[in-house]
């Protein structure tokens, strides 16, 4: 479920703090940035040592293969980052998504071992910023410590942060204090808010996946900051709930994702408004304003419902409940939960009270507002003409403004275009040649017909293009001409762009994964 | 609330200061010769309307421009010069002789107002201008500004383009000449005539410094306007209604049985209670002649004067409301004819109005909550880069209107901000709403609204919105107790205007 962020924050923060550097075996990570000496940090003690965790630190080296969404054709840039990681128990080593997504190859260092180890990604979780790595030399384990998980640290203790800022070959530390418990934007999907904890501890590209350390016991994982232009010591680490709910998920051998129930709410604190809902005057109730039909609880719940319990847990009317003698927002009690799990909602409907229990899953259409790793991007070139789905990472790599293509992403779900168009098929880019030079009007357009058959996903654009017919009618949506496309003049000019634009396949259907990354998440029957 | 970039700075912006020595290019004297003046100052006070506050005006502007001396008492300035007006005045720049004056005719779509001295004999001495009609590519104009002595300063430039473009108030295509010439920048440029041979040939539209680019409303549209206004009352310019795309593409040419030496365009939409709608124009004809005049694939007709010119030009300057027109008509392959009679589109005509000057905007203040009918003016209140400031879904709303819209004859009423009240506690945080409907009543106007208002339902006031939350219910009675107390509290000098 989506929190409604009502004050638009500022979460500008730097979406990855891997350390980015070129693949240039030569230019070292520190002469490229050199560190800034502009702050002094007040050094505060920790309240206990937490032991010699350069045994479990270890310093990540990834080679990332960044999909190319313009010419998907192609296998994309290569980069090199460096990230942190710490070694837990099952002889697994622990980091954040964002520094092994996308990567092709994985090498891992350990202080005091002159040697790199190849590593592999075990599971990788996008949608919470985290990531298991295994490495098969058999020796790599011997010696190192695996660290243990702490709880949810007082607000204004110390803890201490590990990790390689700024790409350096030796461990770094810095100390500072919690600052804030809070729900945060995980910025590397996107679109998924889990809780955060913000920590004034100096903590820099190059941090990213490095334990943060409170009495010997990991309480985070450093993920995401403010660029220093926006905010300065402000760090966000991953709290242990999140941690422990990502290692309980994978136990049975693959990543299901977080579950959503699927629908907005709205706090209720308008006496007029509860009233005409037949609330009491108790401070308790949530409205729910929309319900994505493609979600499990579209079944039982109804805009215009008010959620009073979750899991037999008061609902306040700022939308914050109870959990465990903290207050938090009403999603951390279905962010707990798994696939499959049900929650129970007491609600009230037209006054009357009602109980109804929803059995959590995915919400599919939220995915097209978050960035994918790992896959190739999904296209299909026809007469020079480039047709891809609308995503996040398309909308990116075309720095696209158009008024209707940001209208299709924006209301997607709220409007449920998906109903009508699970994908939204964009014209994104022509490959200039003489069976289409007269059709650069229709760059930017959404695909709504060929031949009068509905364009519903990639796949049935493709499929409607292989018929053997003489020409395609396409329509668009909005006003315009149909695109006209003569099938004999296509087929014809198919082997000179194929040529002339060095494309190696013209089409790509399925999510393919890229050749490191795990397998597919199995679907749980 | 939003800060607001006031609408005075921006129509100002392009004015930005030029500061060069201009050597002035050798042309035929004649051109820039005057013995006799035929320009008056005009001085304009007035306020915008502030449709974010629509209980409100903005702070007043004043600006200083020039009128060129038409025959008969009339002076002829921009519509932009007199938008929103308070006090209109007029000076002689050699006297410095002021006497006030009305506005007698305007139109925004133009850009163009007739403005007529209090005092008959005030402009008496000063030569009146005949218009210039026969201006081309690669003639000299000579813009016409004056010193602060009140004389005359005299710039030439060369017209490069003569073509069809969209004026300020984004409303159909007009001819513009464009300029190139080094003008300077005075603080009375606002309007400036461009002439010759002594005739008014344009008058500036819009300029920018650093490319010293002059576009110009030209003669031909000049006097379409002069000639609207000479009659009973002011129709403005017709508009034929439909869209339309070039014909260039084979392929679509033989999809729409397009035969291969004709030209033509492709009608992609019709609005609705359009000319075109009425006259029976469907999408996917294909127009290939307006009149006498053959369409080449793009949309150009040979106009004797300019060469190829885009078909518009035709609707705009060449014909007036109320006049019919034929066009010619491939439908399936089929030549047929249609017979537009081609009308005026009033912004009122319009689902989200394209322009508002010189009126105060709807509003309805219930509760705390700000409802106003959805205007281009309303969005323009995010400054000159509204299209990208503005809230997105309305300026999605504003574009495609008409294919959103199809019926037409309808507002889109927003639920644009909220003042915090006991009556609206927990919604401060709501903003840029789209109403659907009021106590179960549909709404399509702001009337709808207050009419809905006006049956509560079980002692509630029920607001349902298209986007989330969906729905905000007032207790109707306390509404009604603290409306006094609202309109004091936050200095609204009504809770509703309705027009």
């Amino acid at each position: 479920m989506r929190r409604c962020i009502l004050f638009t924050s500022l979460l500008l923060a730097t979406p990855a703090l891997a350390q980015q550097t070129p693949p240039n075996p030569r230019a070292s990570a520190t002469a490229s940035a050199p560190p800034q000496a502009i702050t002094v940090p007040v050094p505060i003690a920790p309240a206990k040592p937490n032991g010699k965790i350069q045994n479990s630190l270890v310093r990540i080296t990834a080679t990332e293969v960044e999909a190319d969404y313009r010419a998907p054709w192609n296998s994309g840039a290569i980069q090199r980052g460096i990230g942190a990681g710490f070694v837990i128990d099952g002889n697994r080593i622990m980091t954040n998504a964002h520094v092994v997504s996308n990567s092709r190859y994985l090498t891992v260092e350990r202080e005091g071992d002159p040697n790199k180890y190849p590593a592999s990604v075990q599971f990788v979780a996008h949608d919470c910023d985290l990531a298991l790595l295994k490495v098969n030399a058999p020796n790599f384990f011997k010696n190192m410590t695996p660290l243990t998980f702490g709880g949810i640290p007082e607000l204004e203790s110390t803890v201490s942060a590990y990790g390689y800022p700024i790409g350096g070959e030796r461990m770094s530390v810095t100390a500072g204090i919690v600052s804030r418990i809070d729900f945060q934007t995980y910025t590397h999907s996107a679109i998924d808010q889990h809780l955060a904890i913000q920590i004034s501890a100096q903590i820099n590209p190059g941090n990213s996946g490095g334990p943060v350390m409170q009495n010997g016991k990991v309480v985070g994982v450093a993920f995401q900051g403010y660029s220093g232009d926006v905010a300065q010591g402000v760090a966000y680490m991953i709290p242990t709930p999140v941690i422990q709910r990502f290692l309980k998920d994978v136990s049975d051998g693959h990543y299901d994702r977080y579950v959503d129930l699927g629908l907005s709410y709205f706090r209720l604190q308008n006496p007029a408004q509860r009233r005409y809902l037949g609330l009491k005057d108790d401070g308790r109730g949530v409205l729910v304003g929309t319900v994505v039909s493609a979600s499990s609880a579209a079944k039982s719940v109804k805009s215009g419902d008010v959620l009073v319990a979750i899991d037999d847990h008061p609902i306040g009317a700022d939308s914050f409940v109870e959990l465990q003698g903290e207050r938090v927002e009403m999603p951390e009690v279905v962010e707990r939960k798994f696939k499959g799990d049900v929650v129970k909602l007491d609600l009230i409907r037209d006054k009357q009270p009602m109980t109804v229990s929803v059995q959590l899953g995915t919400v599919w259409p939220y995915f097209l507002q978050g960035h994918a790793y790992d896959v190739r991007p999904r296209y299909v070139l026809y007469a020079g003409l480039l047709f891809q789905p609308l995503s996040l990472d398309l909308l990116e790599a075309y720095q696209a403004a158009d008024l209707r293509l940001r209208h299709y992403f924006d209301y997607f779900i709220s409007e449920e275009i998906f109903a009508q168009h699970p994908e939204v098929i964009v014209l994104t880019n022509i490959l200039a040649d003489p069976i289409n030079t007269y059709l650069a009007p229709y760059r930017g357009s959404i695909v709504d017909e060929i031949n009068d058959k509905k364009v519903r996903t990639l796949k049935d654009l493709a499929a409607i293009l292989a018929e053997p017919t003489d020409r395609f009618v396409v329509r668009m949506i909005g006003d315009g001409p149909p695109l006209v496309l003569d099938r004999a003049a296509v087929e014809a000019a198919r082997d000179r762009i194929k040529t002339r634009y060095n494309v190696v396949a013209e089409q790509n259907l399925e999510d393919q994964p890229v050749a490191s990354a795990p397998p597919p998440p199995e679907k749980k029957s | 609330m939003r800060a607001i970039l006031s609408g005075v700075a921006a129509l100002l912006l392009p004015f930005s200061i030029y500061a060069a020595d201009s050597k002035k290019a050798p042309g035929p004297e004649s051109i820039i010769k005057s013995k006799e003046l035929s320009l008056v100052r005009v001085n304009v006070t007035g306020q915008g309307y502030d449709f974010i506050r629509p209980w409100q005006k903005k702070a007043p502007f004043s600006k200083r421009a020039l009128g060129a001396v038409l025959p008969h008492g009339r002076v002829l300035v921009t519509a932009d010069l007199v938008a929103n007006q308070n006090y209109v005045e007029l000076e002689r720049a050699e006297s410095g002789d002021k006497t006030a004056a009305n506005v007698s005719v305007v139109d925004y779509e133009a850009n163009l107002a007739v403005i007529e001295p209090a005092d008959k004999q005030f402009l008496n001495g000063l030569k009146p201008l005949e218009l210039a009609m026969d201006t081309v590519v690669g003639d000299r104009l000579a813009a016409w500004q004056l010193e602060s002595t009140g004389a005359l300063v005299v710039t030439e430039g060369l017209v490069t383009t003569i073509q069809m473009t969209r004026y300020p108030a984004d409303v159909g295509q007009f001819l513009t000449y464009r300029i190139s010439i080094p003008m300077q920048y005075r603080d009375n440029s606002y309007t400036v005539p461009l002439v010759k041979n002594n005739k008014l040939a344009a008058l500036l539209l819009r300029f920018d410094p650093r490319s010293q680019v002059l576009d110009a409303i030209p003669a031909p549209i000049i006097a379409h306007f002069l000639k609207e206004a000479d009659s009973q009352n002011y129709r403005g310019f017709p508009s034929a209604g439909f869209g339309f795309f070039p014909t260039r593409d084979p392929e679509l040419r033989r999809f729409a049985d397009e035969p291969a030496k004709t030209g033509g365009v492709y009608v992609t939409s019709v609005d609705p209670d359009s000319s075109a709608a009425k006259a029976g124009l469907q999408v996917g004809d294909i127009v290939t002649a307006v009149g006498n005049n053959q369409l080449d694939e793009n949309g150009n007709y040979v106009d004797p004067l300019y060469g190829k010119l885009e078909f518009t030009n035709l609707i705009t300057a060449r014909s007036f409301a109320g006049d019919t027109l034929q066009l010619h008509v491939l439908r399936a392959g089929k030549p047929m004819q249609v017979n537009l009679t081609l009308e005026h589109r009033a912004p009122q005509d319009y689902v989200i109005a394209p322009y508002s000057f010189d009126q105060p905007p709807s509003y309805a203040v219930v509760g705390g909550l700000i409802f106003e009918e959805l205007s281009r003016q309303y969005l323009r209140e995010w400054g000159p880069n509204w299209q990208k400031e503005a809230p997105q879904r309305f300026v999605y709303f504003d574009r495609f209107q008409s294919e959103l819209f199809p019926e037409g004859n309808r507002r889109v009423v927003i639920m644009s901000q909220v003042l915090p009240a006991n009556t609206t506690i927990g919604y401060d945080d709501y903003s840029y709403l789209t109403v659907q409907k009021v106590n179960g009543r549909e709404i399509r106007s702001l009337k709808d609204l207050t009419e809905a208002l006006k049956q509560p339902v079980d002692g509630f006031l029920k607001i349902e919105t298209a986007e989330d939350p969906k729905q905000l219910e007032l207790d109707a009675a306390q509404v009604q107790a603290e409306a006094q107390e609202l309109q004091q509290t936050y200095d609204l000098p009504a809770l509703q205007r309705i027009d």
